[in-house]
């Protein structure tokens, strides 16, 4: 009798648990049913390795990295635009090596060294609803339509105004007006013809398939831009339909247009996005996945877990499970470690030379310590970040070395020659050589360490100088990194010299950290916006309010006053910055640009402005081959899932690095 | 009970009101940096921060916003998400989300209540024996073990051994339910089982349970009739507030599994400084508590009629 009480009870709670459950599959958002049906699917041809390929990805990024919006124009998260940089095409996008080649713009150029710059768009490329419906062909007028959403006061929240504020002529001036008319006023305003937009900003329409952009001065590199979110397009018609502004800015994958390579068939927010290949996209020659899944997961150990029961594609690995990996020969995935493309970013430490204490008033220790050339050429020479590197990549550490301050791959010259290159040679840097850090030099460490020892302590600075670092209090891996960083500033630079605290903040760096100017050292890596060494330099000219980490992190702009213990630093940024200037002014000849822009760095460096700090290279297990992936040192277009090679059972790591070698060769 | 009703729910209000205020007030202290998102602060200019904040009423006096503020709520107009999703009333970001945590959450706390509840009767009735010792065993392991510890294991085991999935999916919510719920319940049965188990001994040892039996009532019948029913009284109070608490999700579950829920809503919302969606969850959650409560001391009425609100003297 008891037994049958339990079995109604067991029986009753299964009952409720299926009819509750099965409840939940109805979603607000549209089932990729059918996607497999859809038109003009393309075959995606068999790989090198001979392997099967993917026709239905599934990849996973954590949640952190959750989409906030839809309208790309509005996004200035890399965590909304390596989503939406699927959705929407702009005129050019990169291939593998991150040159710039025609998307929605079959060609493009400037004749007068970068003042006016000429796009010819194909006439091909459709606007399509969510189901690949088309809805409007792309023209002119949407990208006319798009930059007047950004510099409409009313309409963008000023999200992206920079760089059209910077380089498009009466940008800034439209921007000033629009903010001067009531909210109403300013979103009744378009891009149409005989529109003030016209009349103010540098944009014309001479045809329905050319749009000419008219630059404040030479920018010789303003094709670049292209690639990011402050040129994409907009159709006028889209925003009509969905009943104006406020209708573009709750869009959603449901009613917005699109024009790139997949629509957004499924959006599950916090869970799961699916891509399905659009039917009408433009480039009918590419090879794309009949859907791709994005799966938002906690972390990197579950999409590892998700790996492992075949539930993911490509997952990027943590250091204990590299080594848990690398460290088995009996490992299923042992074999299967492949080297992970670099970001885009280069990682700095960044030195705050205007310091506060916590309560408010300066570190004068501190500052008077970080002012001095000494003291910075003591950690440039001296500190081996060998250890750290292994927290990124416990395999091969060294791919990590950094010793530039600009992107590798960002640039190159009219002989093949990498922008990071000149760079070196100016410094008189040898090259790398995978085993230990270049720039290292015991004997000059030793030197500046004195040097910088007597003069500070001259000057009242006390030993060991305090180094406040600020780390997110709720990263374990965070900890763990600026343990090692402790330990490595400990056994390279000396106890007698530094001492790094391990501070954290709740959840903003910059809100609770950066504006108080609590950091002595900011971690930080910058990717560019787009393609020209001057995305980089430029944060860090002296008195410039658009240099951004002069004014945030540095805070050098706040340092006016020359005393005994600044007078070097300044005059070390007035020369930088004169440098920099000259380099931008060079706008025909971009070889000479760049060589002018390589001396300005590698006096930066030289003066230890900034400290280099690392890349950022780890491991992955992929069932894609990382070196098909579109890759450029700037834009919004890495991570563009198109032309995508893939091997349904994973690449080992000797076919990886076959690839690799081959993508090297093909350079 | 009406005159109790009637002065439970003003009190509520004023409950709710004050919460409210406070939760606003507490939002409008943060630095306005807060308003922006790291990628805004990094390339707006001072004017054009001045220039947003002007614009969205934030540079307005503290109480001229505050009066603005209680007349949305008036009209029921919670505003627009500016972060969690962008531009979309914060009604519908919350309403997709909080369907999944309640069939979740509902579905946990069913297959607690009934286990925990069989187990603790089983522990009660086989006091300082296998089945009880079995029973502690598990609530002081579900206990003592970190959740996400515990989480890991069931997922290694779900997905490895059973196949199941390994995080929740819209297109198959059936399957890659499943581990999510027995994670929540796994806390829940535990704590079902001890306050039942531990209930239930209380009883047994009275001594209207020692008459009963000298007078040869059947086992059975004293523990369903008499001990179980005394037992539940107190248990009963919980029962509402654990209902309507299951809509605000569980962090660490719906973040371990992927699931679109509730849970890590309010925690992000704060993180993020999406002022609109962080006050409706907070009215929301301080509505259904105070409900919560309420309907449990009704219950409770319910359960044992000799349970009075109103009269002072006479309760148990």
């Amino acid at each position: 009798m008891r037994k049958s009480t339990l079995s109604r009870v067991l029986a009753l709670t299964l009952s409720v648990m299926l009819v509750l459950t099965a409840c939940g599959g109805n979603t607000a958002n549209n089932e990729p049913s059918g996607t497999n049906e859809t038109p003009g699917t393309t075959e995606t041809p068999a790989t090198e390795t001979g392997s099967e390929p993917i026709k239905d990805l599934v990849i996973s990024k954590v949640l952190t990295r959750e989409l906030e919006t839809f309208n790309t124009l509005y996004s200035q998260r890399a965590e909304d635009s390596e989503n939406l940089t699927n959705l929407v095409d702009p005129l050019l996008e990169v291939d593998t090596y991150g040159k710039l080649v025609p998307a929605i713009a079959k060609e493009w150029g400037t004749e007068d060294g970068g003042l006016n710059w000429t796009f010819k768009l194909r006439d091909d490329v459709k606007w399509v609803d969510i189901n690949g419906n088309e809805k409007a062909n792309t023209t002119a007028w949407d990208f006319a339509t798009g930059l007047e959403w950004i510099m409409n006061f009313h309409k963008n929240d000023s999200n992206n105004t920079s760089m059209p504020i910077e380089m498009i002529k009466g940008a800034e001036e439209y921007y000033e007006y629009t903010k001067a008319l009531s909210p109403e006023e300013g979103k009744a305003l378009t891009a149409g013809e005989g529109s003030k937009f016209l009349e103010m900003v540098g944009i014309e329409i001479p045809d329905d398939y050319t749009v000419i952009y008219h630059c404040i001065t030479e920018k010789p590199y303003f094709d670049t831009v292209a690639t990011y979110n402050c040129l994409y397009p907009m159709a006028q018609a889209m925003v009509d339909e969905l009943g104006g502004v406020d209708g573009v800015t709750a869009m959603n994958n449901e009613n917005m247009w699109y024009n790139g390579a997949y629509t957004m068939t499924s959006y599950i927010q916090g869970n799961e996005k699916i891509f399905t290949k659009n039917p009408l996209y433009w480039d009918k020659e590419c090879d794309l996945f009949d859907t791709v899944t994005i799966k938002m997961v906690d972390s990197n150990d579950v999409a590892f877990q998700l790996y492992q029961s075949g539930e993911l594609d490509y997952v990027i690995l943590t250091e204990s499970n590299v080594k848990t990996i690398n460290e088995n020969p009996n490992h299923e995935f042992h074999d299967y470690l492949v080297p992970d493309v670099p970001s885009k970013y280069s990682y700095q430490f960044h030195f705050n030379f205007q310091k506060n204490k916590e309560d408010g008033t300066p570190d004068t220790n501190w500052n008077t310590a970080i002012a001095n050339t000494a003291f910075r050429k003591a950690w440039y020479y001296g500190l081996d970040l060998k250890e750290y590197y292994k927290r990124t990549n416990p395999i091969t550490p060294m791919v990590c070395e950094n010793n530039f301050y600009t992107m590798k791959g960002l640039v190159y010259n009219s002989k093949g020659t990498e922008y990071t290159e000149l760079v070196r040679q100016q410094l008189g840097l040898p090259e790398q050589n995978g085993e230990n850090m270049v720039r290292l030099d015991k004997a000059k460490f030793e030197e500046y360490k004195k040097q910088a020892m007597d003069e500070l302590t001259a000057l009242g600075v006390t030993f060991p100088v305090e180094v406040d670092h600020y780390i997110s209090a709720s990263s374990q891996t965070a900890l763990d990194s600026a343990n090692v960083l402790k330990q490595a500033m400990s056994n390279t630079l000396g106890d007698d010299f530094v001492k790094l605290n391990i501070k954290t903040y709740v959840s903003s760096l910059n809100k609770e950290v950066i504006t108080p100017k609590l950091q002595s050292i900011a971690l930080n890596g910058w990717g560019a916006d787009y393609g020209d060494p001057q995305n980089y330099l430029g944060q860090e000219t002296y008195g410039n309010d658009n240099a951004y980490y002069s004014g945030h992190y540095s805070n050098i702009n706040f340092m006016t006053e020359d005393t005994e213990a600044t007078k070097d630093l300044l005059a070390a940024y007035r020369e930088y910055t004169r440098l920099v200037e000259e380099a931008d002014a060079i706008t025909t000849d971009l070889d000479a640009r760049y060589d002018a822009y390589a001396k300005a760095e590698a006096y930066m460096l030289d003066n230890v402005l900034i400290l280099p700090l690392n890349y950022s290279i780890g491991w992955s297990l992929s069932k894609v081959d990382v070196t098909s992936r579109m890759d450029a040192m700037f834009g919004i277009q890495n991570e563009k899932i198109k032309n995508w090679r893939t091997n349904k059972d994973g690449y080992t790591t000797e076919q990886a690095e076959k690839l690799e070698a081959e993508y090297e060769a093909g350079k | 009970m009406f005159k109790y009703t009637v002065k439970r729910l003003a009190q509520s209000f004023i409950t709710v009101f004050i919460v409210v205020t406070l939760v606003f007030l507490l939002m409008r202290m943060l630095p306005t940096d807060y308003y922006f998102t790291e990628e805004q602060l990094m390339k707006f200019t001072e004017q054009q921060k001045n220039d947003q904040l002007l614009a969205a009423g934030l540079l307005d006096p503290v109480p001229e916003q505050l009066l603005r503020f209680y007349g949305q709520l008036l009209r029921l107009d919670f505003g627009e998400s500016r972060r969690i999703q962008n531009g979309v009333p914060v009604v519908k970001v919350i309403g997709t989300k909080f369907e999944i945590s309640m069939k979740m959450g509902l579905t946990s706390l069913g297959i607690a209540v009934v286990i925990g509840i069989v187990m603790g009767i089983i522990q009660a009735q086989y006091k300082n024996r296998i089945p009880d010792h079995l029973g502690t065993a598990y609530t002081i392991f579900v206990n003592a073990v970190p959740p996400l510890v515990s989480y890991s294991l069931v997922l290694i085991f779900g997905s490895r051994v059973l196949g199941l999935p390994s995080i929740y999916s819209s297109r198959n919510p059936g399957p890659s339910s499943i581990l999510p719920i027995v994670c929540l319940a796994m806390l829940s049965i535990a704590w079902w089982a001890l306050w039942t188990r531990r209930y239930m001994i209380d009883e047994i040892n009275k001594d209207y349970i020692k008459l009963a039996r000298i007078k040869g009532l059947p086992t059975k019948k004293i523990m369903r009739k008499h001990v179980l029913r005394n037992a539940f009284v107190p248990l009963a109070q919980y029962l509402p507030a654990s209902i309507l608490t299951t809509v605000g999700g569980s962090l660490l579950v719906e973040r371990f599994f992927s699931v679109p829920g509730m849970g890590p809503l309010l925690t992000d919302s704060i993180h993020r400084y999406d002022l609109n969606v962080v006050q409706t969850l907070v009215i929301m959650y301080s509505v259904l508590s105070i409900l919560g409560v309420f309907l449990g001391d009704v219950l409770m009425i319910v359960v044992d009629p000799r349970i009075t609100l109103t009269n002072k003297g006479g309760t148990r």
